[in-house]
């Protein structure tokens, strides 16, 4: 089945890195991209992706406001955090903030696939920095 | 025949990115990529690339110093400076480590390609507020009294700036010596060496010495926010 992918960064570069990965994937098609959170909560209304991959330090709104808006307004989307920060309370910020799955960007090409695949079939992923949490909740 | 690009950033995210943007132009080609400032000093010796460009922010190594490095190696090198600051410092030192060019990270998608031509044909590329500010230090020259000139720092010399940037990052002596090929004993000289410099008791001071010069970066969590959109 097809995964409609919505990828949300400010950075083109880091967008365009990771569309590059997904896209190796025969069956996932990146059907949008936004540069920040509003932007993101914009384009969910029109695209309906499956899963949203979603930065947490973006201009204007932040992925984790983002999150919480689109929990309300999309409860079918799946949401994955792709951040730099690789920290605990982090994750569990967005966690509570109603995302499904966290990735380090670091570790992003080792990760993405795996948590894109799991969160995609409504099951958790999470990873800090050397170390996959397939079943935290 | 094509021109040979080396990339040096420690995210493989952004490397995929850049290397997607630079191979979409005909007749360039990434040789090479590497995940800190060593390995882009080795890389480079090895491939010997038209052009390299370098991140800032990495890790045993900031792009800075890898500039430095690279062009003491061979004064030939191209480097363009990757950076998601436009501070006048980072600017400055990249002017003086020998950068031919300066382009911002959030600009990348629109300036890379810009400046790897521009190097392409002997110029230069500079992302407007370089030439804002080299303009403005030119002014400035010819003027008697200098406005707000900062004291002037001790100056660590090439090992020393990367001896502290590795122990800024929470390395020991022995893990530094290791990481350089060096004795302890050597790393401990120079480690006091620099604590004499620069007048520190701890740790502690080298730390914020090596994030106020851009040394190592760090990241901070976005502000919390009460209700409602606010920049992150």
């Amino acid at each position: 089945m097809t995964i409609r992918i919505l990828l949300v960064d400010d950075h083109p570069i880091v967008r365009q890195g990771l569309k590059t990965l997904l896209e190796g994937h025969s069956d996932w098609e990146v059907v949008g991209e936004a540069s920040d959170g509003a932007e993101a909560v914009e384009k969910a209304k029109d695209l309906h992706p499956d899963v949203m991959v979603l930065d947490v330090t973006m201009p204007r709104m932040n992925g984790l406001e983002a999150c919480r808006v689109l929990r309300r307004q999309a409860p079918g989307l799946e949401i994955l955090f792709v951040t730099q920060h690789d920290s605990p309370q982090m994750m569990r910020e967005a966690l509570d903030a109603g995302a499904r799955g966290y990735v380090v960007k670091s570790n992003a090409a080792r990760d993405l696939l795996a948590a894109v695949e799991a969160v995609s079939q409504h099951r958790v992923f999470t990873a800090l920095h050397g170390r996959t949490v397939p079943e935290l909740t | 025949m094509k021109l040979r690009i080396l990339l040096a950033d420690d995210h493989e995210i952004v490397r995929r990115g850049l290397r997607a943007l630079l191979e979409k132009h005909e007749g360039w080609e990434v040789c090479g990529e590497a995940s800190d400032g060593r390995e882009a000093v080795e890389k480079a010796l090895q491939l010997n690339p038209d052009v390299i460009i370098v991140d800032v922010g990495m890790p045993n190594l900031n792009g800075l110093d890898t500039t430095r490095q690279l062009l003491q190696h061979d004064p030939h090198f191209k480097v363009i400076v990757l950076t998601i600051t436009d501070s006048d410092q980072v600017i400055r030192e990249a002017l003086d480590a020998g950068a031919r060019g300066f382009v911002l990270k959030s600009d990348a998608a629109r300036d890379l390609v810009s400046a790897v031509e521009a190097l392409q044909n002997k110029r230069m590329f500079f992302t407007p507020r370089v030439n804002d500010l080299v303009l403005a230090g030119f002014l400035e020259k010819g003027q008697t009294v200098s406005r707000n000139e900062t004291p002037k720092l001790p100056t660590l010399t090439a090992r020393e700036r990367e001896i502290t940037q590795l122990l800024a990052e929470g390395n020991s002596s022995k893990e530094v010596a290791s990481l350089l090929n060096l004795s302890t004993k050597t790393v401990e000289t120079h480690r006091s060496n620099i604590m004499r410099k620069l007048s520190f008791h701890s740790i502690r001071d080298l730390v914020v010495y090596a994030i106020k010069n851009n040394l190592i970066q760090i990241e901070l969590p976005p502000p919390k926010a009460p209700a409602g959109p606010t920049a992150a």
